[in-house]
Order: structure tokens, then C-alpha cells, then sequence
């Protein structure tokens, strides 16, 4: 065969491929609306979720660039070694900055901080707060084995009276975002395998409806994978339609959904507002419908395609 | 030229069988035989009737030669292939080079009759331009060009059995398998149509025509194979013929 003439046989398999899709959609518009309903459901409830998890994340994540760990000075420490002892830190693997605070700017901070209680140090007379280096980490060592091998690392430097740090916190961070993650899993697995199970039993029920169609393609010569291309592209199309009505649905609902809860979002979110999917995070979520009406379509096919 | 290649192959007669069955036995109930011990050999080009009363097997040969049955026994070599071993994918392209016609049409009634014998085209991949030209081309040869746009139940029994035979040899198959292509016509376009199968048998295809019309039997002349109780009883050669 030349070259030419594969390509012409490949666009007219494209075309037919194309062309029959297409009048499977059309011959059994019931059961391509109860596809396309039970895939834009299913991506709204599980978009719903990924929504709250993606901003809960990101506020975890924003909360986690704030995991430092302090290291308490010597008393006598004087500015110049306290300049040097920064630079020595910094120096540090997992290490991205260290903020230097003398005795006389964590007074500042109490006062600013305490608000009204300032009179507790001036009942002290001298200034008990030690000077200190905040030091916080690298995004890839903000969790709790990477603040006890940064602490192990500072531990004994000269300078240094006390390590402190939210380790507990970091745990408890950390699990909380596993367990969001876990959830959100598992919900989706649930989910998309619920769909499945519908989607593919109501394609079934159009594979039935054009069993001679079926028939006859196998009499002519079709293999099983020409028969199943355009019920699989049925399924994809169906799918992405789903997928893009629930990325609108979503849109409409995060909406007019937002100006109500937003008090509430507030004390959820803290002052960064929630934010919608990117593009191409809803262009994932219309891909996600293709591909789970793809194989719906190949799930109601397995096995009733007999040559 | 492929036809021209096949009328060449053709006049080579018997010696070269397409259709090759050695003790082949079909049950489909344990203790019952649609077919039993069934030898035979149809050569390239030949014109074969097979006949029997209703029941006989006819259909059940039929079947197990274009592959939609296995044989529960012995051997089936249909083009030089085994089809009672062959893998399930190696089935397809050995229906490309079969046509298939039957009684009851199997057309769809939801596409026009130029998409009917088309499908035969794109399932083998023939490019959209030619395909059109060769549909054109066998609906003229069946007479039926002026009704290629419309559906099949718009036509007339005789003109969808047409448009079935014009579907089956659109892709000049090697082998033409037709199970009673006459039994829901009257018997003039019964005649009309054992023509159009008969003209492809003269242009090399090797024909195998399923029937219990005697009118048929008796005016055609070829050689038949007659089954009763799913056994092979009288294999009469066509007059002439020498064999």
C-alpha cells in the first residue's frame, strides 16, 4: 500500500469512526443524557471535594511555610557573634532563612503581641527574653523528620542555648493533609466506580439496541477493536460533556455558594480567600469525564463483542 | 488486476480448493449431530448448490465455514486456513475475502442502501473517494444506482436481497456463502437474483448457495451437495463437468 493511500485509508477509518459516534448519540439520546447527567453529577460531587481539599491544602501549605525552628542565644552573645552564628546556620542543609532577633526586639514583639500585659516585664525590671535566630526550612524539610534533622545539625553550635520548635504541629499538620489526601482518594475511587457501574449498564443497554449493527459489521469482516472505537468515543464524548457541565455547575455554585459562607470561609481559610480551579485543573476535571465515560463504554462492552 | 488474477486461478478448476472439510462434526447438544462426518472440497471458481430438507444442516455448514461456529470435531480449512484452530483476532480478515447473504437481508434500515454495501469498504479501510466509486459501481451491476439514497425499507424484498449481494461482493471476496438468498422472494426475482450470484460465480468467485428451491436446482445445473440429518448423502457433480 503507498503512502498516500494509507493516509487515505486512515482518515476514512478516522471519518467513520467519527461519522458512527455520532449517529450512536443521535439514535439513542435517552441513554446518552443518562450518561452524560450520572458523569456531570458524580464530577460535581467529587469537584465539590477537591475543591475544599485543594484550598485546605493550600492553606495548610501556606500555614507549613511558616514552620520554624528557634534557637535561643547565650546571654553575652554580642551582635557581631550573633551576625556570624546567622551566617553559620544558613550555611545549614534544609536551611532556606534565618531571621537574627536581638533581646530588645523580642521585648518589642511581647509588648506588640501582649497587648496590654507589657507591664509584666516592666514589673520584671530587666528584660528576660534571650535573644534569638528564627529559622525556617526549606518547603522540602517542613515536616516533622526534616525539623529533627535540621535541629540535629544546629544542635552544639556554639552560641546556641535551646532549641525550640513546633515539632508536634508539624506531625499533626502533616497527618491532616494525609488524611485529606486519603479521603479525597477514596472518595473519588468510590465515586468513579459507582458511575462506572451505572454509566456502563446504561451504554449497555445502546450496545443491545444496535446488536445488529454489530452483527452485521462482524459478518463484513470488522474486528472487535473497529467495532468498539466509535461506542468508546460515544463514551468519551459523553464524558467530556459531563465533565464540562460539571466544571460550569461547579463554577455557578462556587458562586453564588461563596457571598453566603463568607464568614465562615473566613474563619476556615483565615484571610486568603478561597480560590476556583486553574485551567488546566478544570480541563483535568473534563479529561477525568472522558476518560470515565471511556471506560464505562468499555466495561459494557467486555465480553458482548463476540465475533 | 485482482479479478482478473482470480479468473486466471479459476481456470484452474478443483485442484486448488478454497473450502476444505475433513470428518467435520457439529453438536450442540450433547448426544445430537446438526452435522456428522463431513467430508468435502470445493475448489477455486466453482458454482456449488448445497440442498437438504429443513433441519438438514445447510445453515450449520454455512456457518462453521464463515467462522461463526467451530466445528465440535474434525478439520475446516477455509483459503488455506484452519478455522476450527485459528485465534479469534485471525477471524476477521478471513471474513474480508467471504461475502456473506442471507435470507433475511440483515440490512440496517437506518442507513441508506449506498452506506449498506459501503460498510463492507470500511471495515477494510478503502479510502472514502474509492469507496464511493466501488459502491457506485456494484449498485449499478445489481441495477440499483438510481436507489442508492434510499433506505432498505423503502425497497422491495428482491431489491434488498440486491443490495445484500451487492454488500457481500463490493470487496470481490474469494468465497460467496448464501443461505436460502431466495427464500423470501417470489419466483421471478427468486431467478433474478441466482443470476446476479451466478455472474460473480463466471467472474472467478468461488460460489456456495444454500437452498431447497428445486426450480433453482433444476435450472442451474450445478454441481450439489445434498444433506439430510445433518450427513453428506449425495454430492452430484454438475453435468458435464467430468468429475
Amino acid at each position: 500500500m503507498s503512502a498516500p493511500r494509507a493516509l487515505r485509508a486512515f482518515a476514512a477509518r478516522v471519518l467513520y469512526f467519527a461519522r458512527t459516534a455520532l449517529r450512536g448519540l443521535r439514535a439513542s439520546p435517552l441513554t446518552s443524557l443518562v450518561a452524560v447527567v450520572t458523569i456531570t453529577v458524580t464530577l460535581i460531587l467529587a469537584g465539590a471535594f477537591a475543591l475544599v481539599v485543594k484550598n485546605m491544602q493550600g492553606l495548610l501549605e501556606r500555614i507549613g511555610e511558616d514552620v520554624t525552628v528557634t534557637a535561643y542565644l547565650d546571654e553575652g552573645l554580642a551582635d557581631q557573634d550573633r551576625a556570624a552564628l546567622a551566617a553559620r546556620v544558613r550555611t545549614v542543609e534544609g536551611v532556606q532563612e534565618v531571621v537574627s532577633v536581638s533581646k530588645d526586639e523580642a521585648r518589642q514583639r511581647f509588648e506588640r503581641a501582649g497587648q496590654g500585659r507589657a507591664d509584666l516585664l516592666q514589673a520584671l525590671g530587666e528584660n528576660p527574653l534571650p535573644a534569638s535566630l528564627e529559622i525556617s526550612l526549606a518547603p522540602d524539610r517542613r515536616n516533622a523528620e526534616g525539623v529533627r534533622v535540621v535541629m540535629e545539625s544546629l544542635r552544639g553550635l556554639p552560641g546556641i542555648t535551646e532549641l525550640a520548635n513546633a515539632q508536634d504541629w508539624v506531625q499533626g499538620y502533616a497527618g491532616a493533609l494525609s488524611l485529606l489526601r486519603a479521603v479525597g482518594f477514596g472518595l473519588g475511587i468510590m465515586l468513579a466506580l459507582a458511575t462506572l457501574l451505572i454509566v456502563s449498564n446504561t451504554i449497555r443497554l445502546a450496545v443491545y439496541a444496535r446488536r445488529d449493527e454489530i452483527e452485521i459489521l462482524t459478518l463484513v469482516g470488522a474486528s472487535r477493536t473497529f467495532v468498539a472505537i466509535p461506542f468508546l468515543l460515544e463514551g468519551a464524548l459523553q464524558g467530556a460533556v459531563g465533565g464540562a457541565l460539571a466544571v460550569a455547575g461547579l463554577g455557578g455554585l462556587y458562586r453564588l455558594a461563596l457571598p453566603s459562607f463568607g464568614s465562615a470561609l473566613t474563619l476556615v481559610f483565615g484571610d486568603s480567600p478561597p480560590s476556583f480551579f486553574s485551567a488546566s485543573q478544570m480541563i483535568a476535571l473534563i479529561a477525568a469525564g472522558a476518560l470515565l465515560g471511556v471506560v464505562s463504554s468499555a466495561a459494557s462492552l467486555a465480553g458482548g463483542l463476540r465475533q | 488486476m485482482r479479478t482478473g488474477s482470480r479468473d486466471a486461478e479459476a481456470s484452474g478448476g478443483r485442484d486448488a480448493a478454497l473450502v476444505r472439510l475433513y470428518h467435520v462434526s457439529k453438536s450442540y447438544l450433547a448426544g445430537t449431530w446438526a452435522l456428522h462426518d463431513l467430508t468435502l472440497e470445493i475448489g477455486k471458481g466453482e458454482f456449488v448448490f448445497l440442498t437438504g430438507p429443513s433441519g438438514a444442516g445447510k445453515t450449520s455448514l454455512l456457518r462453521l465455514i464463515f467462522a461463526a461456529e467451530r466445528p465440535s470435531d474434525g478439520q475446516i480449512l477455509i483459503l488455506g486456513r484452519n478455522v476450527g484452530r485459528a485465534r479469534e483476532s485471525s477471524i476477521p480478515p478471513l471474513r474480508r475475502r467471504i461475502g456473506v447473504v442471507f435470507q433475511d437481508f440483515k440490512l440496517l434500515p437506518r442507513r441508506t442502501v449506498e452506506e449498506n454495501v459501503r460498510l463492507a469498504l470500511e471495515v477494510v479501510g478503502t479510502p472514502t473517494r474509492e469507496a464511493r466509486a466501488r459502491t457506485f459501481a456494484i449498485l449499478k451491476q445489481v441495477g440499483l444506482q438510481h436507489r442508492r439514497h434510499h433506505h432498505p425499507l423503502s425497497l422491495s424484498g428482491g431489491e434488498q436481497q440486491r443490495v445484500a449481494i451487492a454488500r457481500a461482493l463490493v470487496n470481490e471476496p474469494e468465497l460467496l456463502l448464501a443461505d436460502e438468498p431466495t427464500g423470501n422472494l417470489d419466483p421471478d426475482m427468486a431467478l433474478e437474483i441466482l443470476d446476479l450470484i451466478s455472474g460473480a460465480a463466471a467472474r472467478g468467485t468461488t460460489v456456495l448457495v444454500a437452498t431447497h428451491d428445486q426450480t433453482i436446482l433444476r435450472r442451474y445445473r450445478r454441481r450439489t451437495l445434498r444433506l439430510e440429518a445433518g450427513r453428506l448423502v449425495e454430492d452430484t457433480p454438475a453435468p458435464g463437468s467430468g468429475t
